[in-house]
């Protein structure tokens, strides 16, 4: 009896451990033959039915596609997905397919995470895409590496409601800089900023209010970094003049505070992403605009979102079913649909002409804003190390906005950190 | 006529001592418990009426869409499995290997004993926050990243366990052991039969112990996992912040209260144990 | 009467049930930290995924960042924050606990223990939801005393302060447990006895409790030193290491430089770098302690 407590005892070890083991991989082995399976890691915000939305448009493809079985994976947030990207690569474990933010393109390309899609892509399908979604998709020796999905830029919202108050005519936003400080003084109020330009990814709108202002702040295909130039100086005094001086902005908050601060009340004018779009449509309770970001020496914004790679070293028929499910997701009509479900700019430029789009953009023209301003647009910043480079960037942009250091002081140490960090590869 | 004086004194002394303890914990009572019972009512509420100003504390009307939203979003089902599933794997290792070191140390002697249990004090020391760099390359190396057991393995060896247990055993009395080996039980047996049983309350003390601090595990789960099948609640909580579009506050709410709820339902059923637990073993170290 | 076989397997025994806790020890504590020491001694990132032996490179270009001190400065304040006032409120609440005050002692354990049933992370939700600056309850309630709430998270003196206030909140119960436990452990007659020779509140405190309570306090600042590295959870979800890394502490350096810059090299030497400052901290700790009993007895 007492042998039998500690067998016991023993068949109780060997059972949890049993069990850690079992379902601890991903069930890869329950595959039937010949059935590709293919890990799809995409980021999308979860407010809003986005990512129901993702998981229908895989659910289609796999029902007409009976060979392939695509299993989307939600990670997250931009950084969270690159971050679990990089974790499988590094473990020799690469998804399928992924969708990572668009300046991640020189580290893929440096971990040798991706597969070349020239072989895939023709001219023909590539000449329908917008030409400033794919300027995230090339490297320096004209390979195509990723095709744009989830695509957005920067625009810019007002809160009719307040510009009625303010005495402004809700109709006509700000459409100057000098407009934009004016307008914000009128509505700045206790218990309420006049404008906010959205912290977070306040990197990426300096980069627009450069381009407002004539000046590409990093060039990736010239290797050459301008952060300390005298045009980007001056927008971002132009940010302290907002933040500090004025006190219309705040000078600090997050992405994902600022769209309910404005259905709040809390900001009368906001700078953030055409991506919540739908967001506001849905919560808000007052009328308000959509449209260009102001300019300065002329209308200027850039590029966002997410673009579509194909895994490095997967097997060959993955490769192809994987390349099945891109061509699926950037159909003009799947672009459509995409860009109405979710209010991304639809990538490809046929999918405007149709029907079913032209309905919808006229009952909503909100949701064609982002795409007029893509006359002005360019790509994205990007850079080897990009996150590196944007903490750089992002300490700079908020201790200037505080007060803490003067633009120019902070743009020429930023500009000496990203020299130094990138050091080898602006050599070549 | 002094002699009642001096007694109304004191009664009111004493009283009014009493009356200021009350205040000052009652105060700190329902500051401690505001921001749950908050965000509770956040979460019951309609997006819209997330709003107002001033807040209302009891939503009107009330609703579970929250809830309902969230598990459509996220599956924490699977995360509230996988919990489970790894905080029981983590504590029935730990009860192995700490009874089977706490053993050695109660009641062996070997060469350089006190040099080893040192070094099972340190790893108190050390926990897997401060080492998650070279922890992370090892699971890398083992080959199983993105698993349970990734998840569980660094907290198999536990310094505090063995601590605790040694104690415990420390205190039965030998002539239980002796009494068995007269009767020619084996050494393993006498732990399972003897020791075991007569550290119950410290096993309990313990388990309860592992049992929260690794539901509430994070960083180590966040860095060696990366897909919904083995998440578990924290991190699965964690993807809700970081989102693209507006932090959708009733959304995040229900998902937090969701996290938490399980070892707070068990902890308000059973308090008395679980605060006996936590300070038993303080007494302990 | 016993062979050599059986003496050599007598001796060999206790270190047979030692071997598993052993072995998870070297494998997850001990080699761990003597890898970190290799690892630091090379350049390893994405720049350079081959790793080129650099000797103290790491250590140089860490010293030469331009957030460094800056981290530091956040990780000793975090701590020197937090850790003592917790343990002064903790304690203090314990005393007073401890008095006679009858069956409502219950409720006030379990409302100020709870916290320690839920995760950093959800303490941190909680957190960002209720230091909101325009929605929020804790700038709401500010504002109703008549002083304006400050932009918290979003400010660059407000976020690493509104990341201590959650981190008090949600360890203060536990500290206080841990007195509590110390408390009840003293002999009542020590105080019936004072109490007699006409000692007030304050007396027994000095005179009886606060002597007596000394190991349990050695306990609970190391309990206070380990749970301080759960700020990673709570910078993680409030702050991310902002606004301009005015919340980043080293343990959030190290996960950056290792998990978004992909910077094995200088993950590991902010590693070592860390230890060595935690070992000091330790011996610094120990040799007071061992100062003050000494002086007391």
């Amino acid at each position: 009896m007492k042998k039998s407590k500690l067998a016991l005892f023993i068949l109780l070890f060997i059972f949890s451990f049993s069990l850690t083991f079992a379902g601890g991989k991903p069930e890869a082995e329950k595959q039937a033959p010949k059935l590709v399976r293919l890990t799809f890691y995409y980021p999308v915000g979860v407010a809003g039915p986005l990512a129901r939305v993702i998981n229908t448009y895989v659910e289609e493809f796999n029902n007409t596609n009976k060979g392939i079985e695509v299993v989307p994976v939600y990670s997250g947030d931009y950084d969270p997905t690159m971050q679990k990207v990089q974790t499988a690569v590094m473990g020799g474990n690469p998804p399928d397919i992924f969708i990572v933010e668009i300046s991640e393109l020189p580290t893929l390309l440096a971990m040798n995470a991706i597969e070349p899609l020239s072989k895939y892509a023709t001219k023909e399908y590539l000449a329908d895409f917008f030409p400033a979604f794919l300027e995230n998709s090339y490297d320096e020796k004209g390979e195509i590496w990723g095709i744009p999905f989830q695509r957005s830029t920067p625009v810019f919202y007002w809160n009719k409601e307040h510009f009625k108050e303010a005495g402004l005519d809700p109709n006509k936003p700000p459409k100057t800089w000098q407009e934009l400080k004016e307008y914000a003084k009128k509505l700045n109020q206790p218990g309420r900023f006049g404008v906010t330009i959205s912290g977070g990814w306040n990197d990426w709108l300096f980069e627009a209010f450069c381009r407002q202002n004539g000046i590409e702040l990093i060039s990736y295909l010239k290797r050459k970094i301008n952060i300390n130039d005298a045009k980007a100086i001056e927008a971002l005094e132009f940010w302290v003049d907002l933040t500090h001086k004025e006190k219309v902005a705040p000078p600090h908050s997050t992405w994902a505070s600022t769209p309910p601060d404005f259905v709040a009340g809390k900001t009368s004018m906001l700078y953030h992403s055409t991506g919540i779009l739908s967001f506001l449509k849905n919560s808000a309770k007052f009328e308000f605009g959509v449209g260009f970001m102001p300019a300065n020496v002329s209308y200027g914004a850039e590029v966002g979102g997410g673009n579509l790679h194909i895994g490095k070293g997967i097997p060959e028929a993955n490769k192809q079913a994987a390349w099945k499910f891109i061509e699926f997701l950037t159909t003009p009509q799947m672009a459509a649909r995409w860009s109405r479900d979710s209010g991304y700019v639809a990538v490809r430029m046929s999918s405007y002409d149709l029907p079913e789009m032209k309905e919808h953009t006229t009952k909503h023209p909100e949701y064609l804003v982002a795409k007029e301003q893509l006359k002005y647009a360019h790509g994205k910043m990007m850079t080897p190390v990009f996150q590196k480079v944007r903490e750089i960037l992002k300490t700079a942009l908020d201790e200037a906005t505080a007060g803490k250091i003067e633009p120019k002081a902070a743009l020429d140490r930023a500009q000496k950190q990203t020299e130094q960090l990138l050091a080898d590869w602006l050599k070549k | 006529m002094k002699f009642k004086l001096t007694n109304i004194k004191n009664y009111f002394k004493r009283n009014l001592h009493r009356l200021a303890i009350h205040l000052l914990l009652t105060s700190v009572g329902i500051l401690t418990v505001v921001p749950y019972f908050w965000s509770l009512s956040t979460s019951l509420k309609r997006r819209e009426d997330v709003f107002t100003t001033p807040p209302r504390w009891f939503p009107i009307p009330p609703t579970i869409e929250n809830y309902l939203e969230v598990f459509k979003l996220a599956p924490f089902g699977i995360y509230l499995v996988n919990t489970i599933i790894v905080v029981l794997g983590i504590l029935l290792l730990q009860i192995f290997m700490a009874t089977t070191a706490a053993y050695a140390f109660s009641r062996l002697n070997f060469k350089g004993k006190n040099f080893l249990f040192i070094l099972f004090l340190i790893q108190m020391m050390l926990p897997v926050h401060a080492i998650i760099v070279p922890n992370y390359l090892m699971i890398k190396n083992l080959g199983v990243l993105n698993t349970r057991i990734a998840m569980m393995l660094p907290f198999f060896a536990t310094g505090y366990g063995t601590f605790l247990l040694r104690q415990a055993f420390k205190q039965v009395p030998r002539d239980f052991e002796d009494a068995a080996l007269i009767d020619g039980c084996s050494s393993p047996q006498i732990i399972i039969n003897v020791l075991m049983p007569m550290a119950k309350a410290t096993y309990v003390a313990f388990s309860l112990i592992s049992i929260v601090t690794h539901w509430n595990d994070f960083f180590w789960p966040l860095v060696v996992t990366d897909t919904p099948q083995v998440r578990t609640l924290t991190v699965g909580l964690a993807m809700f912040v970081q989102q693209e579009s507006g932090a959708d506050w009733t959304l995040l709410m229900a998902a937090t209260i969701f996290v938490t709820a399980p070892l707070l339902i068990l902890f308000i059923v059973y308090q008395r144990k679980f605060i006996e637990s936590f300070m038993s073993a303080g007494l302990k170290g | 009467m016993a062979t050599k076989r059986q003496r050599f397997l007598r001796i060999l025994i206790p270190y047979f049930y030692l071997s598993p806790s052993i072995i998870f020890l070297i494998l997850f504590t001990y080699w761990p930290v003597i890898n970190s020491v290799y690892l630091s001694l090379f350049r390893h990132s994405v720049l350079n995924p081959i790793p080129i032996f650099t000797w103290l490179g790491n250590y140089e270009s860490i010293l030469k960042e331009e957030i460094f001190p800056t981290v530091l400065k956040n990780t000793l304040i975090y701590a020197i924050g937090t850790i003592p006032f917790t343990m002064f409120l903790a304690f203090s609440l314990a005393v007073l606990i401890n008095e006679k005050i009858g069956w409502l002692r219950n409720i006030y354990r379990v409302s100020m223990f709870y916290p320690t049933m839920i995760p950093m992370a959800a303490a941190g939700m909680l957190a960002v939801w209720l230091f909101n600056p325009g929605i929020g309850l804790v700038n709401y309630y500010l504002g109703k005393l008549g002083l304006k709430g400050p932009q918290w998270l979003y400010s660059m003196e407000w976020a690493l302060p509104a990341i201590m206030i959650t981190a008090i909140w949600k360890n203060f119960g536990y500290f206080m447990i841990l007195f509590l436990a110390g408390l009840q452990n003293i002999n009542k007659e020590l105080y019936e006895s004072s109490e007699l020779e006409g000692a007030g509140f304050f007396q027994k405190l000095r005179f009886i409790t606060i002597p007596l309570l000394g190991p349990t306090t050695v306990f609970v600042i190391i309990v206070g030193v380990i749970t301080s590295f759960q700020v990673f959870d709570l910078v993680h979800i409030m702050t991310q290491g902002g606004p301009a890394d005015q919340t980043n502490v080293i343990v959030y350096f190290i996960y950056q430089y290792a998990f978004r810059f992909w910077d094995i090299g200088k993950a590991s030497a902010l590693t070592v770098l860390f230890l060595i400052g935690l070992l000091t901290f330790i011996i610094m700790l120990v040799r007071n302690i061992e100062r003050k009993v000494h002086y007391e007895v």
